[in-house]
């Protein structure tokens, strides 16, 4: 009763502490749902395609030849070992469902049943539509739900709009006909078939013009069965993988995605440990007087700690309920975000809606109010040693204060250390790295009092010099109120310097992605087909297209690239396949630039940054085995070279030693190098007239390339700033909470300046100047140590997340911008105090003992 | 001789919840320059106030008050505080230190508020410090001091810079009978040495003895007792 009526007492803290603690759950909690939705829907796919198959035999990007299949069905040396089952699949995307990306799964009905039980239960096809799939060209399913979301209804013996569909299958378009629907029979079903369209084998190999071949073929094996057999009976080229291995390396690739998210929400929950912290500090040392009353009546110290304890605890449980709230709306946003950077970036998901599992909301309610009750903990002890006789007089707390300064700034230096050990640990670990960043960051906001208090001591006679009274009471207050002002300022100054930390890192990424695309795009105009991912070129051209545009009057010279997916001992990989042209020094950054292209013609690799660190492999001397259709193949590295576009590894290769190996004669795009008096809109406007008969196709400058990219980059780090504002936004709220409380406290002080003489407007100014001050100092020191969070962020976590290397590009105007937020922050945060002030009653707040 | 401070008519009522309560019903007085009055009157009978409305901490709801032939009324919010910053020198019940400065800081701040340059500042306010008795605690802060060695600094705050009128509110309320007695008469002292015109409300019979007048407010009127 007593916690509750302290709090409603003062509303306004009350609510500022409820809103810290609920934006903080709230971050934690979108991410969370984003992050569990994306990965959610991953898994939904991949085990709705992989169903019950315990292995997989692959071929790489050539396929796998269906007489495998046959031999593997009638052979009796394996047909009795295993159940088998052929599947063809590609991504494609339809106008009729919304253009968002569709698996298409091509299926032999008769070999599913052991597979895919969602498909029916189990028993077998128990639709009526067997008949049409299998003898209707271009026949398709989708689950119920599905088709009734997008108005689509199966064709009843005529084919007519509503049961016609047009994909776009690997840069060609085909039309394609629903001929029945599946019931879902559970919602597992409902949503492993939510984007899946499911067609015969045959019609899957028509509709992606791959007549012959299949994507892989599913087989379940017995426990402890013994591969080497079958291994060794496969023909060169194919491969034998361990289905949950597979999907676990594809998940695994975008695990430092996510963890890099769920690190930066995790930093608005402890900007709002600190408000929490702060403001029930302040409310414990306001209200020492009443708990010396309340131990003198007999109260026990576990009583007081308890009832200080119950107040945080009321604060969490709110604030946790409206954050929880606040963040299933914010998932909604995230979720958006957090997709396409994963389909820019990784591979091909869609994400329907956000999953909203108990165990997220759970997961953030409790650290709502753990936070809470961790931030209360110290100021409950607090509360509960005050002794049962007088209270500590205001100077003796500020004393204490001072000591505490010093020993939170040898504390934090000692953190700092600790956490710059951390990182020092050579791990790919990013719980690890994080860990110590945090500490780091934690370690130098401790060092903001005594920032504070020295630099306060330093200004005390220039500011007492220009500015008179005010800049001498200013300093002097600050110096004398860091009791109550401390953890808010620290607060702010790890807002701060986060934001300097992770706008320096945009910067220099920026910079560097900048560079490296003026670099690679080094032709004047690019023809390709549009595709699912916006920065993989996985769409095959027409080679009318490829002809069309090679031949151009004006071209003086033309490059082709074939993208695949290629096999390796560690799962797969894009292989980009292109006319190998001189690379730039920066761009190899191991190997030998002069030699590079003849080894490359002579056969050589290269392997991009990311994938090299994942892999180890840091010598341009190394061999890397590659699955080509006649087996493995030991390829010489030539190189490691810069690459921004995926994280999931690349490996570059000459276009005429992937064609004499790979027999593919397939092009995903041409760059064509105009004679020097061309001029690059006009071809490009004049090659898209060429071309328009070709859906899909697109002509491009270098420049449009280079903005796209760059629209993507952006577009990655949107969340990451959105994120970052929110932090910012907790620490104002710290800091606008802690100078309410503050002035609130500081009334009768005002009073009697009143009395003595100062004006409202000295004592508007007085206030601003004390809180501009606050502010400088956090953005003070928030300078060095955004600097430092850059330095981590760029060479450590970005190294250990993605394995790119960036150049630090540390210019002015972010550590300008931040030292301007901090100041602004605090000074808008005087605002509320100071009008408070302005309409205080002197007689009053000198009356108010 | 003009009266230095003189009001007429003044009236001031407070609302507490829905009902209205006044204070001061036309009441008018005289003081003279160098005069010690006390007031004296019940708790509540509107004392303090009267102070405050002297000061120009608060506004009257009707009258006028002159203070050295300026009428206080007729200023601005801004002109009766820069008035009181010059002219008014304050001594409360509760001392009412500034308790995050020390007691040299606190004693400065008048002469601060008035521009007076830093060194010349310190020097005076140290000499004030010695004509209270405290110049050893210069940079002690107040929580330190006993009840009545912080009147002796507010005392000293109060006459710093040179005011025309002190106004003491209960100077003695919150001391003992015999550091009460010291303080009352450090402030007679003063107050008697240098001119200067007091106005002091008390309940303290004692503290009134040092007065040259005594008025008792009541009813919202100023009746002379002595």
């Amino acid at each position: 009763m007593l916690s509750l009526r302290t709090l409603l007492r003062h509303p306004i803290q009350f609510a500022l502490m409820t809103l810290g603690i609920a934006l903080g759950v709230a971050v934690m909690v979108g991410i969370d749902l984003a992050n569990a939705s994306a990965e959610r829907a991953f898994d939904l796919s991949a085990s709705a395609i992989t169903g019950r198959a315990t292995h997989a035999i692959v071929a790489g990007s050539g396929g796998v030849d269906e007489t495998l299949y046959v031999r593997l069905r009638t052979d009796p040396q394996w047909r009795s070992q295993f159940e088998s089952a052929p599947t063809v699949r590609a991504f494609v995307v339809s106008p009729q469902l919304g253009e968002i990306p569709f698996t298409l799964l091509g299926i032999d009905p008769f070999a599913e049943a052991p597979f895919r039980s969602y498909l029916g239960g189990g028993q077998g096809f128990d639709f009526q539509s067997i008949t049409p799939l299998l003898t209707q060209p271009g026949a398709i399913l989708l689950s119920a739900p599905t088709a009734e979301r997008y108005g689509l209804t199966p064709c009843l013996g005529e084919f007519n709009d509503s049961c016609h569909l047009e994909f776009s299958i690997n840069g060609r378009t085909r039309s394609t006909y629903l001929v029945g629907l599946l019931e879902p029979s559970n919602d597992f079903a409902r949503r492993a078939l939510d984007t899946l369209v499911i067609t015969d084998i045959a019609t899957a190999q028509s509709l992606t013009g791959t007549a012959g071949e299949l994507t892989q073929i599913d087989l379940i094996l017995p426990e402890d069965y013994d591969t080497a057999a079958l291994t060794a009976a496969l023909p060169a080229g194919n491969l034998l993988v361990a289905s949950a291995t597979r999907n676990d390396q594809v998940n695994t690739m975008t695990a430092a995605f996510r963890v890099n998210l769920t690190a930066l929400s995790l930093l608005a929950l402890v900007v709002g440990i600190f408000l929490i912290y702060n403001t029930m500090t302040f409310s414990v040392i306001q209200r020492r007087a009443m708990f010396g009353t309340l131990r003198s009546l007999g109260y026990t110290r576990e009583q007081v700690f308890g009832m200080v304890l119950g107040e945080a605890a009321l604060v969490g449980a709110l604030g946790a309920g409206i954050g929880l709230g606040l963040g299933v709306l914010l998932g909604q946003g995230a979720v958006q975000m957090v997709t396409q950077t994963i389909n820019d970036l990784f591979f091909v998901v869609s994400v329907r809606g956000v999953q909203i599992p108990a165990s997220s909301l759970l997961k953030g309610g409790l650290a709502g109010l753990l936070a809470s009750l961790l931030a209360a903990a110290p100021p409950a002890w607090e509360a509960a040693s005050v002794p049962p006789r007088l209270a500590l007089s205001r100077s003796g707390l500020e004393n204490k204060a001072s000591v505490a300064v010093n020993l939170a700034a040898v504390l934090g230096i000692l953190a700092a250390l600790v956490g710059g050990l951390i990182l020092r640990i050579p791990t790919r670990d990013l719980v690890v790295s994080f860990t110590g960043t945090f500490a780091v960051v934690i370690g130098l906001a401790a060092l903001t009092p005594f920032v504070t208090v020295t630099l306060m001591r330093l200004l005390n006679y220039p500011l007492a010099a220009l500015f008179g009274l005010l800049g001498r009471l200013a300093p002097r207050n600050i110096i004398r109120s860091q009791s109550r002002t401390a953890v808010a300022v620290a607060a702010l100054m790890i807002a701060v310097s986060v934001t300097i930390g992770v706008q320096v890192m945009i910067t220099s990424f920026r910079t560097t992605v900048t560079l490296w695309l003026d670099q690679t795009l080094q032709g004047d105009i690019y023809v390709s087909a549009q595709g699912l991912s916006a920065t993989r070129l996985d769409t095959p051209l027409d080679p009318e297209v490829v002809a069309s545009a090679r031949s151009y009057p004006l071209a003086q010279s033309s490059a082709v690239v074939r993208v695949v997916s290629a096999e390796t001992e560690s799962g797969s990989v894009d292989l980009v396949a292109a006319t190998t042209t001189p690379l730039d020094a920066r761009i190899l950054l191991d190997g030998n630039p002069e030699n590079v292209v003849k080894e490359m013609k002579e056969g050589a690799i290269l392997l991009s940054e990311p994938l090299a660190a994942r892999l180890g492999i840091d010598s341009a001397n190394a061999t890397f085995p590659l699955l080509t259709p006649d087996g493995w193949f030991q390829f010489p590295v030539a190189g490691v070279y810069a690459d921004y576009a995926s994280t999931r590894g690349t490996i570059r290769m000459d276009i005429d030693v992937y064609r004499s190996l790979w027999k593919d004669n397939t092009l995903n795009g041409v760059s064509l190098t105009l004679i020097p008096s061309a001029d690059v809109d006009s071809v490009t406007a004049d090659l898209r007239g060429q071309l328009i008969g070709f859906k899909r196709v697109q002509v491009n400058p270098s420049g449009a390339l280079r903005d796209d990219a760059i629209k993507i980059f952006d577009r990655t780090f949107a969340i990451t700033i959105a994120m970052q504002l929110v932090t910012t936004l907790v620490a104002f709220i710290g800091v606008l909470s802690s100078l309410l409380a503050l002035q609130l406290e500081k009334a009768r002080e005002m009073g009697i300046l009143r009395a003595l003489g100062l004006t409202l407007t000295e004592m508007r100014r007085l206030t601003f100047w004390e809180t501009g001050l606050l502010g400088a100092s956090a953005g003070l020191l928030a300078l060095p140590t955004g600097a430092i969070l850059a330095w981590i962020l760029i060479f450590i976590i970005n190294q250990r997340s993605f394995g790119w290397t960036l150049q630090m590009q540390p210019e002015p105007l972010p550590f300008v911008q931040a030292f301007v937020l901090a100041v602004s922050a605090a000074l808008l945060a005087a605002v509320y105090p100071a009008w408070r002030l302005s309409r205080m009653q002197t007689a009053e707040a000198l009356r108010g003992e | 001789m003009t009266a230095f401070l003189r009001f007429y008519d003044l009236t001031k009522s407070y609302y507490e919840g829905d009902m209205q309560r006044v204070v001061l019903q036309n009441a008018h007085a005289k003081f003279q320059p160098g005069e010690m009055t006390a007031i004296i009157g019940k708790s509540g009978s509107g004392k303090s106030t009267l102070l405050n409305l002297i000061s120009g901490i608060d506004a009257p709801d009707s009258g006028q008050i002159w203070v050295d032939g300026r009428d206080l009324a007729s200023l601005s919010e801004r002109e009766r505080t820069l008035f009181r910053r010059a002219h008014i020198g304050f001594i409360f019940q509760f001392f009412n230190l500034i308790p995050t400065l020390t007691v040299g800081e606190n004693i400065s701040l008048p002469l601060e508020l008035n521009r007076v340059p830093h060194a010349q500042a310190q020097k005076k306010a140290k000499d004030f410090l010695d004509s209270v008795g405290l110049v050893d605690r210069w940079a002690t802060f107040p929580e330190k001091l006993s009840g009545g060695e912080q009147q002796r600094v507010a005392l000293a705050r109060a006459l710093v810079h040179d005011p025309l009128l002190i106004l003491a509110d209960e100077p003695t309320g919150n001391l003992d009978e015999e550091t009460g007695a010291q303080v009352m008469s450090l402030l007679a002292k003063l107050t008697r040495e240098q001119g200067r015109t007091l106005l002091m409300v008390t309940h303290s019979v004692e503290a009134a003895s040092y007065a040259d007048r005594v008025l008792r407010l009541s009813h919202g009127q100023l009746v002379t007792e002595r």
